[in-house]
């Protein structure tokens, strides 16, 4: 019988560290995706449950220089309503509203949101839009060993990330947008609310005289992982945002995703709504 | 002596005066327990030394079952019980006899129950299960009726060798001359699909023995009378000597109609342990291991001469059975009573096959079959108008019948509102305005109506020799009421609707009656909830006994006061003067001076209530109800061109209900109706594939959320109908019948393009623009497989 | 074999109450409130965060405690169903499910209003669209859940008449 045979809830970062050690035991924060599994018996139950809530520096959202910061357990409800946020996280704070229902959004974690790795993750598009990074800590021979990862490679497949074992993430960091930028986040599914996403989109433009100086792409549930359009920023850098500059850019949303057919949807339908969201995203951005 | 069928002047006089409980908001009596957790649910009674039961499900669609072999799963600590076909006898039950509780030999669906375990705890029974190693060799599956119906398809069940154990076929008048007679023709292959109940409770039971082993069973069942019945039999126990209990239970909607193989199986392994053994099940299993809605596909002609009169309706169906048999079955019966009578049409055949697939097989679900047959004729419906050239309405009103008619099928039509509810819905919704048939657009956002009425039985339908319910009344010497009934509450409200009926006839206050309802030790027959029947038979019963209770203490009250019976009333729990409404007396003092003077009378009626309908004849032709429900839906919807999301913005729904007893319970069954029936319109599906299920969980599974809730008017059509209690018919399946119709009908308004198939998921109605749009072939999309990966 | 497990003895508060209770080191918080406390009110639906029916409030905030361990509530403040009602009388968002017409099968009744408790701490005057969001968790396959808003919108404003 697999059952769970310890909980333990260590008070700061390097305790857990240590704990965390070659990785067998489960990093549990908010619970909303290993619960489910554990319930429906489709995972072994690790032995051991690690709580990270307990740790302090791992919750609420600060500043830190230049650098936004969000820890690791912050939950999505919190994110959704902070206002710093909503002011400079770009479409963050909005997906993080768009999480299944208040429920989950009063338990599920910034941090375990990313460490799942789902390619549907809701949160994972708008920080690609951000440039954000993710800060992974490690047992040490001095304490505590830090690193950071680009969010874009922190995703290695769908349920697995660069992560190694015994490191644990602690948080995101990001440079606010400026107000000169714009961001438009969308999912799509077949109900408005409790939906993991079909398809997701979002785009970040800084727009100057009408000419894009900058712009960011990225995709959810079309590819193995969460995904940023390269191909699509490289259609809109410089341009302005004309029907036919929209067409091209969304013509290479389409071409640059890579989605499956499964239960919820088939590929070729994924590529549609994708371009379908991101066309519309361009035209109110180019009519704003 | 009182009798309902002589009524007498004074009945008269009461029925003109403004009814205390009749017609009100009155909240259900057992609201307040489910709003503080005090209502009991089977799955919060523990009973000292229950043990927990859990069934190993095949998991194979086809396969011949070597060897079980049960070892490990005995030795594990905690283990009571492990059961196999092997140790039970095998009676074979269901509608067609194909099914046993335990399975010997073959299992033909991937829910077929091969052994079963009691333990300790539920951890430990599910772990037991695991440690049960089978050894089976495939067979073949049978994927799909077509499949089923192929040259040299595998045979699933020997006594159907072609796998089709039954047809229902239905004929009345002559299709030849209905084609003759009509100027345009329409056909279409509609393909329905599977969908299944969800109650929020899971499916379980608990059966326990005493010392003389007698059976009591806390079920679900909505049935308890038929399922005694039918228990008894498998389980080798005379009914007398079952005692069944039920709980409040989290939904039904037809689910508990039948006797379902875990129910047998838990009174094996009480049998086995002489413990109580509760079995109850998970989310994923209840989606997997119940039955569903029947997929159909029915391929349909139809046709209308120029004016618009209708003419003929030639059905073929083929239902996918799955690899057991239940009662549901049996739903082409209420199919061909849509087909034959939604409207009025003088030629109708329905010709079908029930086949036997390896797919899980489906049951009883609100509607029974009604909605499957009603959205096929009113997509038709919408395209002979617009062949000839009608508005929707117009052509739906020329073939309304009217009160008085008799349906082809043999139906009286005693009372019928179906005109009014047309005109009603269509007024509420602004369909002069908003159905539009103007040019449609090609991307962004259109906007469309649709309308669809239902026809259904609204006064019980005889399809056992009883379709009766019976009352025990007893008037205490304090003036409270109990009434046990026959009937059983299953959430829909229907003790309330009896309570009100009583404390009307009674002249007390609702507070003051106690309804017993769920314990076959107590309660006299009833056949059982379905068929949209209770408020209709259980309600007449009530008022029957109710009113004979009133004729008693009225004539004891006369005596006692020295007055004519006709003269006086009862009214707020006194006796008053029939006229003036003057206080004269309590009515508890009438009834202890019954009690404890004079002819020391206890005040207890009981009745029997058998509906005036008549079983079918062997052409399925007969007025098998006491009344029938009319009722029209319109749909307004927003159709995104660009990704086909459907999204429902608003209903209108009016319903010819004879009488309103509960304004507050009626709406909420249209709401909860209207609410199902945008589920199985727009998202619901149960996805089957190779036998297997793919998605058995909420996530994918998709219920309507509050989100989706569009803005509803609701409107009640009173025919009175002269055998219902007050006047009133039955409304339960009603209200979710025309529902996908009417959804489908505003998407066709909106967009110009038919969709044959639910649901109307944004992938299909996509599909469907762009190939009428010739962007692409619409066959790069369609059905998706696998598991989901997100 | 299954293993003799170590129990966690827990303290923490429910509805005011302070309890301790043995459980499993993996019992969910639905499993010790059902089990070892027997506040059964709290419904399970469906075991995966995805019906509402086990909400609880939590420190506040309302959670699915069919998803939360058991041992993460040590010291915390949790109310459940059989909190709201004092003194014999309905809390007002139990009287206004009861008039209303919300509860039909009534299992999920219990989340829904934990739900709805959760919303008008937060936010007593909820329009329609609040309401909706508030309870998009909590799925009810009877109501159709009109008469479910209603409820929640009757107590908008302290019970003034929402239009």
């Amino acid at each position: 019988m697999t059952v769970i045979q310890e909980y333990l809830a260590p008070r700061t970062l390097e305790e857990l560290t240590r704990l965390v050690g070659d990785g067998e035991a489960a990093i549990y924060a908010g619970g909303t995706d290993l619960g489910p599994r554990w319930n429906k018996d489709v995972v072994e139950k690790p032995a051991t449950v690690i709580d990270v809530k307990a740790i302090a520096e791992l919750h609420g959202v600060r500043v830190d220089g230049e650098e936004v910061v969000i820890g690791a357990c912050t939950l999505m409800s919190q994110i959704e309503a902070d206002p710093m946020l909503r002011k400079s996280a770009g479409a963050l704070a909005p997906a993080a509203g768009r999480v299944a229902c208040p429920q989950i959004r009063n338990r599920a974690t910034i941090g375990g949101n990313l460490c799942n790795a789902s390619p549907a993750a809701d949160t994972a598009v708008p920080l690609i839009l951000l440039d954000a990074e993710v800060e992974l800590a490690s047992v040490g021979d001095d304490g505590v060993v830090r690193r950071r990862v680009p969010i874009t490679e922190f995703f290695t497949g769908p349920g697995s990330t660069c992560r190694k074992p015994g490191e644990v993430l602690t948080c995101v960091r990001f440079k606010p947008l400026p107000d000169t930028t714009s961001c438009a986040w969308d999912k799509f599914g077949t109900r408005p609310a409790m939906e993991i996403a079909v398809a997701s989109v979002g785009v970040m433009l800084e727009q100057a005289d009408g000419v894009v100086k900058r712009a960011r792409v990225g995709y959810g549930s079309v590819a193995p992982t969460p995904l940023r359009g390269h191909k699509a920023e490289a259609e809109l850098a410089g341009k302005r945002l004309t029907a036919e500059v929209i067409e091209r850019v969304t013509a290479a949303a389409r071409d640059e995703i890579n989605p499956i057919s499964d239960v919820r949807a088939g590929a070729e339908y994924r590529r549609t709504v994708i371009g379908v969201m991101l066309g519309r995203m361009l035209n109110d951005a180019a009519g704003a | 002596m009182i009798r309902t069928d002589v009524a007498t002047e004074a009945d008269a006089k009461r029925t003109t005066k403004e009814p205390s409980f009749i017609g009100k908001r009155v909240p259900k009596l057992d609201a307040p327990d489910k709003a503080t957790g005090l209502a009991r649910y089977l799955d919060d009674i523990k009973l000292p030394r229950m043990l927990y039961g859990k069934i190993l499900f095949s998991g194979r669609p086809h396969a011949r079952i070597v060897n079980i072999d049960t070892a490990a799963a005995k030795a594990l600590n905690g283990v009571r019980a492990v059961i196999t076909a092997d140790d039970i006898e095998l009676v074979p039950f269901g509608f067609g006899s194909d099914n046993t509780a335990l399975k010997k030999g073959t299992v033909t669906c991937v829910r077929d129950e091969v052994a079963a375990v009691a333990a300790d705890t539920p951890q430990i029974a599910a772990e037991a299960i695991k440690l049960i190693r089978v050894t089976y060799e495939d067979l073949p599956v049978v994927a799909s009726v077509a499949e089923a119906l192929a040259d040299g398809a595998p045979v699933i069940h020997e006594k159907a060798p072609n796998n089709i154990p039954f047809n229902f076929d239905y004929l009345h008048g002559d299709i030849e001359q209905g084609i003759a007679e009509s100027d345009v023709i329409v056909e279409d292959t509609f393909n329905l699909q599977r969908v299944t109940h969800c109650c929020l409770g899971t499916s379980g039971i608990i059966a326990e023995f005493d010392a003389t082993g007698k059976l009591t069973l806390h079920s679900l069942s909505q049935v308890p009378f038929l399922y005694t019945h039918d228990l008894s039999r498998i389980i080798g126990i005379p009914p007398q000597r079952i005692r069944v209990i039920q709980p409040p239970i989290g939904g039904g909607f037809g689910s508990k109609l039948d006797v379902h193989p875990f129910e047998p199986i838990c009174v094996f392994l009480a049998k086995a342990t002489q413990r109580p053994v509760r079995m109850h099940f998970t989310r994923e299993e209840e989606f997997f291991a119940t039955p569903t809605r029947q997929p159909m596909i029915i391929r349909l002609r139809s046709g209308a001469k120029k004016d618009g009169t209708f003419t003929f309706r030639d059905v073929k169906m083929t239902l996918d059975n799955g690899g057991r048999t239940s009662w549901g079955a049996t739903t082409p019966w209420i199919s061909m009573r849509t087909f034959s009578s939604l409207y009025r049409v003088p030629h109708v055949r329905q010709d079908v096959d029930v086949v036997y697939t390896n797919n899980i097989y489906a049951c009883a679900f609100r509607g029974y079959g009604n909605p499957q047959a009603t959205f096929t004729i009113e997509a038709q419906i919408d395209s002979l108008a617009e062949k000839i050239g009608m508005d929707p309405l117009d052509i739906r009103l020329k073939n309304a019948q009217e009160p008085g008619e008799t349906t082809g099928q043999g139906m009286v039509l005693r009372t019928c509102g179906l005109a009014e509810c047309l005109d009603t819905a269509a007024r509420n919704a602004g369909w002069e305005v908003k159905h539009s048939g103007a040019q449609k657009p090609t991307h962004g956002i259109a906007r469309g109506m649709g309308m669809a009425s239902l026809f259904h039985v609204g006064g019980g339908a005889k399809i056992y020799r009883s379709d009766g319910c019976g009352t025990m009344l007893k008037v205490d010497d304090f003036g409270g009421v109990t009434v046990q009934t026959g009937s059983s509450e299953i959430g829909q409200g229907s003790e309330t609707v009896i309570a009100q009926i009583v404390a009307e006839e009674l002249g007390l206050p609702i507070a003051n009656i106690r309804i017993i309802n769920n314990d076959t030790a107590l309660t006299p027959w009833d056949v059982g909830v379905h068929a949209s029947r209770t408020t209709f038979i259980a309600g007449n019963s009530a008022l029957r006994a109710a009113r004979e209770a009133r004729g008693k203490l009225l004539d004891a009250a006369a005596a006692m006061l020295k007055r004519d019976a006709d003269e006086i009333d009862l009214a707020d729990g006194k006796v008053v003067d029939g006229d003036t409404g003057e206080p004269l007396e309590s009515i508890g003092k009438v009834i202890r001076g019954m009690h404890f003077g004079g002819k020391h009378e206890l005040v207890m009626t009981t009745d029997f209530y058998e509906p005036p309908s008549k079983a079918p004849d062997k052409e399925q032709k007969g007025d098998i109800s006491a009344c029938y429900a009319f009722g029209t839906h319109v749909a307004e919807v927003e159709v995104d061109l660009d990704t086909g999301v459907v999204k429902v913005l608003g209903f209108s729904a009016a319903h010819d209900v004879g009488r309103v007893i509960n304004q507050l319970g009626i709406e909420g069954q249209v709401e909860g109706g209207i609410a199902q029936g945008i589920g199985y319109a727009l998202s619901e599906e149960l996805k089957v594939e190779g036998g297997y299920v793919l998605n058995p969980t909420f996530t994918d599974y998709k219920l309507m959320t509050t989100q989706e809730l569009p803005e509803i008017k609701t409107a009640f059509i009173e025919t009175q109908d002269p055998a219902g209690p007050y006047g009133a018919k039955g409304i339960a399946e009603a209200p979710l019948v025309p529902v996908a119709a009417a959804i489908a009908n505003a998407v066709y308004n909106a967009t110009g393009v038919r969709i044959t198939e639910l649901p109307l998921t944004p992938e299909r109605v996509l599909a469907k623009l762009q190939e009428a749009r010739g962007d692409k072939s619409g066959e790069t999309y369609g059905e998706t497989c696998g598991q989901p990966h997100g | 074999m299954p293993q003799v497990l170590d129990t966690l003895d827990l303290a923490f508060e429910v509805n005011g109450d302070a309890v301790s209770v043995k459980v499993p080191p993996g019992a969910t918080l639905l499993d010790a409130l059902r089990d070892a406390l027997e506040l059964t009110g709290t419904k399970l639906g469906c075991g995966e965060g995805e019906c509402g029916a086990c909400s609880v409030l939590l420190d506040g905030r309302v959670v699915n405690s069919c998803l939360v361990l058991a041992a993460e509530c040590a010291g915390a403040k949790i109310v459940t169903i059989e909190g709201l009602a004092a003194n014999g009388k309905l809390h007002a968002i139990q009287q206004a499910f009861v008039d209303q017409g919300a509860i039909q099968c009534g299992f999920c009744t219990p989340g829904m209003i934990m739900a709805t408790h959760a919303l008008l701490a937060d936010n007593p005057t909820p329009s329609e669209a609040d309401a909706k969001r508030a309870l998009e968790g909590n799925l009810c396959r009877c109501t159709g859940y009109r008469k479910i808003l209603d409820a929640v919108l009757s107590l908008a404003n302290g019970g003034v008449a929402h239009d």
